[in-house]
C-alpha cells in the first residue's frame, strides 16, 4: 500500500466535499466569503496545527493552547490599544506564547509528567486567570485592526504568514535533522537516546514552538476584528488535534506530516460551511465532525495492528 | 472609577456612624431614614455600576441611604463576608444579585432572622432567602422584544437568520421558542437558518459571512448570545454589506458601540440597567417600610406602576440601544 494512503484519501474526501459545493452550491466560491473563511477559521488554526503536529508526532500532547492563546490574543492586543506599534506588540505576544510553551515543555520534559495532565492544569489554570482578571471584556484595538492595513491586504497577510510557517516546517520536518529527530523521539525515545539525540531537549523544543505558534496564531486572529475576545480560543485545542489526527498523524507518535494535516484541517473546516449552502440543519455539524474523527482513529488502529503483525 | 470612590467613601462614612445606632424592626417604621444595602456579583463590573448609578438616585430621591459594596471581581465566599457585615452593622434592607445562589441564601436567611428585609435583582436567590425577586426580562418579553425589532426593522417582510450560543443552551432555546411564536404573527418573515458560535465571536463572524452568501436575499441577522452581535456586524462590515444586511442582537451597549455608530448594528437588545438598579432601591424601601407585601399585584414607584407576578417584581419591556442613546451607557 502506498504509504501516503492516508493523506491521499483526506484529500479524496476534501476533493469530494469541495466538488459537491461546486455543483450544489457555487456561491461558495465567491471570493469575498471564501476570503473571509479561509483568514478568519483556517489560517490561525493552521498555525497552531502546525506546532500540535510535532506535539503529537513527538508522542506528546498540549490541550493548553486554547488558553494560551486566549492570554496571548489579549496581552498583545492591550499592547496595541495602548498605542504599542506592531513591530513590538506581535513579538510579545510570540515570546510570551513561547515561555507559556517552555514552562509545559520544563514539566514534561523536565520533570517526566504525562503532558495531558501538565497542559490539562495549565489549560484550566491559564483560562481562570484571564477570566478573574478580564471579566469577559473585550479589548478595542481599533485602528490596529489588519495590523492597521486595509482589509484586503491584511487579508491576504494572514495567508501569507500561514504558509510561511506551513511551507518551510513541512520542508523541515522531512529533510532537516532536527526535523527527524522529533519524529525519531516519537517512534521510541530509548532508541533516539541511543542514537546520539537527547529526547528530552527534542520534547521541550517542541513545546516551545508551539507557544510561539499559538502566539502568533493569537495575534493573527485578534486583529481580525477591532475589539479582542478574551474567551478566545475556546475549544482550539479540540480543533487543532481533530485536524492533526484526521491528517494522518499517529496519536501514539511518529508518523503523519503537515501536507495531510492541512487537508484535515481544510476537510474538518469546509464542513461548516458546506452544511449551511447545502441547507442542512447545523444540528449534523458535529455529528459529521465526530464521524469523520473516528474514521481517522480507527483507521489509525487498524494500521497500528497490522504493523504489530 | 471616580463614582466608585466616591460610593465607597460615603458607605464607609455611614458604616462608621451607623455602629449600635440601628434597631431593625423599629426601622419598619416609615418616615424614618432607611440603610438599603446593595450587593453586586461584581462592583468592579461596569453592568452593576450602571444599575448603582440609578441606585444611588433612587435612594437620594427616597431620602435612605445606599451602601454599595461587592466583591472586586465575581468571588461567592466574598459576597458571604459582605452580608455578614452588614447583619453586624444592622441595616435596615438588603438588595442583592447573587453569584452563587445556594452559597448567598444561607447568609440572607441568617439576615431575615435578625430582622432585615432582604429583596433580589438580576440574579435570583432561593425563594425562601428574599422577598421579592426585581426580574429584570422573561424569556417571552426578549424574544417578543427580538422579533418586534426585527420586523420593524424589515418592514415585516424578508428573510432573516439567527445566530445562537450553542443548539443545546437552554435560555437562547427558551428565546428562541418566544422568538417562533411571535413569528407567527408575522406571516412574510422567512427564518432561513439558525446557526450556534459556540458562544465565539470569530466563529459568529464566520456564521454571519457564509449565512449571507448563501442566502443572498438576506435582510437581518439576529444573534441571540452577546458574542454574536459584534461577530456578525464584523461579518456584515466585512463583506461590505453594510445597512442592506441589518445587525440586531442581545448583548452590552459597550461591545457594540463602534458598530452601532458605524450604521453596521441597528439595534441591541437588554434591559434598562440604571432603572433595575432604581427599582431594586424603591423594592427594598417599600418592602422595608411596608407598603410593599407578599401578595401585592403591582408596585407603584415614582411615576411608574411595575407588575408582580408571583413574588416577581417585572421590570417590563427590554430596553431597546440604539445610535440615540448607547452613549449614554457605559458597561
Amino acid at each position: 500500500m502506498n504509504r501516503y494512503f492516508r493523506e491521499l484519501s483526506v484529500a479524496a474526501a476534501l476533493a469530494v466535499v469541495l466538488a459537491a459545493l461546486a455543483v450544489f452550491a457555487p456561491a461558495f466560491y465567491q471570493p469575498q466569503p471564501l476570503l473571509t473563511l479561509i483568514t478568519g477559521q483556517v489560517a490561525p488554526t493552521l498555525v497552531v496545527a502546525c506546532g500540535m503536529t510535532l506535539v503529537i508526532v513527538c508522542r506528546e500532547i498540549d490541550i493548553s493552547v486554547g488558553s494560551s492563546f486566549a492570554i496571548c490574543g489579549v496581552c498583545g492586543g492591550l499592547l496595541l490599544s495602548h498605542g504599542v506599534a506592531v513591530a513590538v506588540a506581535l513579538p510579545a505576544a510570540i515570546v510570551l506564547g513561547a515561555i507559556m510553551g517552555a514552562f509545559n515543555g520544563a514539566l514534561i520534559a523536565g520533570l517526566g509528567l504525562p503532558s495531558i495532565v501538565v497542559t490539562l492544569a495549565t489549560m484550566v489554570t491559564w483560562r481562570e486567570a484571564l477570566r478573574w482578571l478580564r471579566q469577559g471584556v473585550y479589548v478595542n484595538i481599533g485602528g490596529a485592526q489588519w495590523f492597521g492595513l486595509d482589509q484586503a491586504a491584511g487579508q491576504w497577510t494572514m495567508i501569507v504568514v500561514a504558509l510561511a510557517i506551513l511551507l518551510p516546517l513541512a520542508w523541515a520536518t522531512k529533510h532537516l535533522a532536527a526535523g527527524r529527530f522529533v519524529y525519531a523521539v516519537g517512534t521510541d525515545a530509548e532508541a533516539a537516546r541511543l542514537a546520539g539525540i537527547r529526547p528530552r531537549l527534542v520534547t521541550f523544543l517542541t513545546f516551545v514552538l508551539i507557544g510561539a505558534f499559538t502566539g502568533l496564531a493569537a495575534m493573527m486572529a485578534a486583529v481580525q476584528s477591532p475589539q479582542v475576545d478574551p474567551t478566545a480560543g475556546t475549544g482550539l485545542e479540540l480543533r487543532t488535534i481533530a485536524a492533526v489526527v484526521v491528517g494522518g498523524v499517529s496519536i501514539s507518535g511518529g508518523r503523519g506530516n503537515l501536507w495531510g494535516v492541512l487537508a484535515g484541517l481544510l476537510l474538518l473546516s469546509s464542513i461548516n460551511p458546506a452544511l449551511t449552502y447545502l441547507g442542512v440543519s447545523a444540528y449534523w455539524e458535529k455529528a459529521i465532525q465526530g464521524a469523520i474523527i473516528l474514521l481517522a482513529v480507527v483507521a489509525d488502529g487498524l494500521r497500528s495492528r497490522k504493523q504489530k503483525h | 472609577m471616580k463614582r466608585l470612590l466616591v460610593l465607597s467613601l460615603v458607605a464607609t462614612g455611614l458604616l462608621l456612624s451607623g455602629c449600635g445606632k440601628t434597631e431593625p424592626a423599629a426601622a419598619a417604621a416609615s418616615g424614618k431614614k432607611l440603610t438599603i444595602a446593595m450587593l453586586p456579583k461584581s462592583k468592579g463590573n461596569a453592568y452593576f455600576l450602571s444599575a448603582a448609578k440609578g441606585a444611588q438616585k433612587a435612594a437620594d430621591a427616597l431620602g435612605d441611604t445606599l451602601l454599595f459594596d461587592g466583591p472586586t471581581q465575581t468571588d461567592p465566599a466574598k459576597q458571604n463576608e459582605i452580608v455578614e457585615g452588614w447583619i453586624n452593622k444592622g441595616v435596615d434592607v438588603i438588595a442583592v444579585a447573587a453569584e452563587d445562589k445556594d452559597a448567598l441564601s444561607t447568609a440572607l436567611r441568617k439576615a431575615q432572622g435578625k430582622g432585615i428585609k432582604v429583596v433580589s435583582f438580576d440574579a435570583d436567590v432561593l425563594p425562601d432567602a428574599r422577598t421579592f425577586f426585581v426580574n429584570q426580562a422573561t424569556p417571552q418579553g426578549i424574544g417578543y422584544a427580538l422579533m418586534d425589532e426585527a420586523a420593524r426593522l424589515c418592514d415585516s417582510e424578508g428573510e432573516f437568520a439567527i445566530i445562537t450560543a450553542s443548539l443545546t443552551a437552554a435560555n437562547q432555546n427558551e428565546w428562541k421558542k418566544n422568538i417562533d411564536e411571535r413569528l407567527k404573527t408575522y406571516p412574510k418573515m422567512t427564518l432561513v437558518d439558525f446557526r450556534p458560535c459556540d458562544d465565539d465571536k470569530s466563529k459568529a463572524q464566520a456564521e454571519a459571512t457564509t449565512l449571507m452568501s448563501a442566502h443572498p436575499n438576506l435582510k437581518l441577522i439576529m444573534a441571540i448570545c452577546s458574542p454574536g452581535v459584534p461577530g456578525a456586524a464584523e461579518a456584515v462590515k466585512q463583506a461590505g454589506k453594510t445597512g442592506k444586511v441589518k445587525v440586531i442582537g442581545l448583548g452590552l451597549p459597550n461591545e457594540n458601540k463602534a458598530y452601532v455608530h458605524g450604521g453596521v448594528t441597528d439595534s441591541v437588545i437588554l434591559w434598562n440597567t440604571e432603572e433595575l438598579g432604581a427599582l431594586a432601591i424603591q423594592a427594598a424601601d417599600a418592602l422595608a417600610r411596608g407598603t410593599l407585601k407578599p401578595g401585592d399585584k403591582t408596585f407603584k414607584a415614582g411615576d411608574k406602576t411595575y407588575d408582580i407576578v408571583g413574588d416577581n417584581i417585572m421590570l417590563g419591556k427590554p430596553f431597546i440601544f440604539n445610535k440615540d442613546n448607547i452613549d449614554q451607557f457605559d458597561f
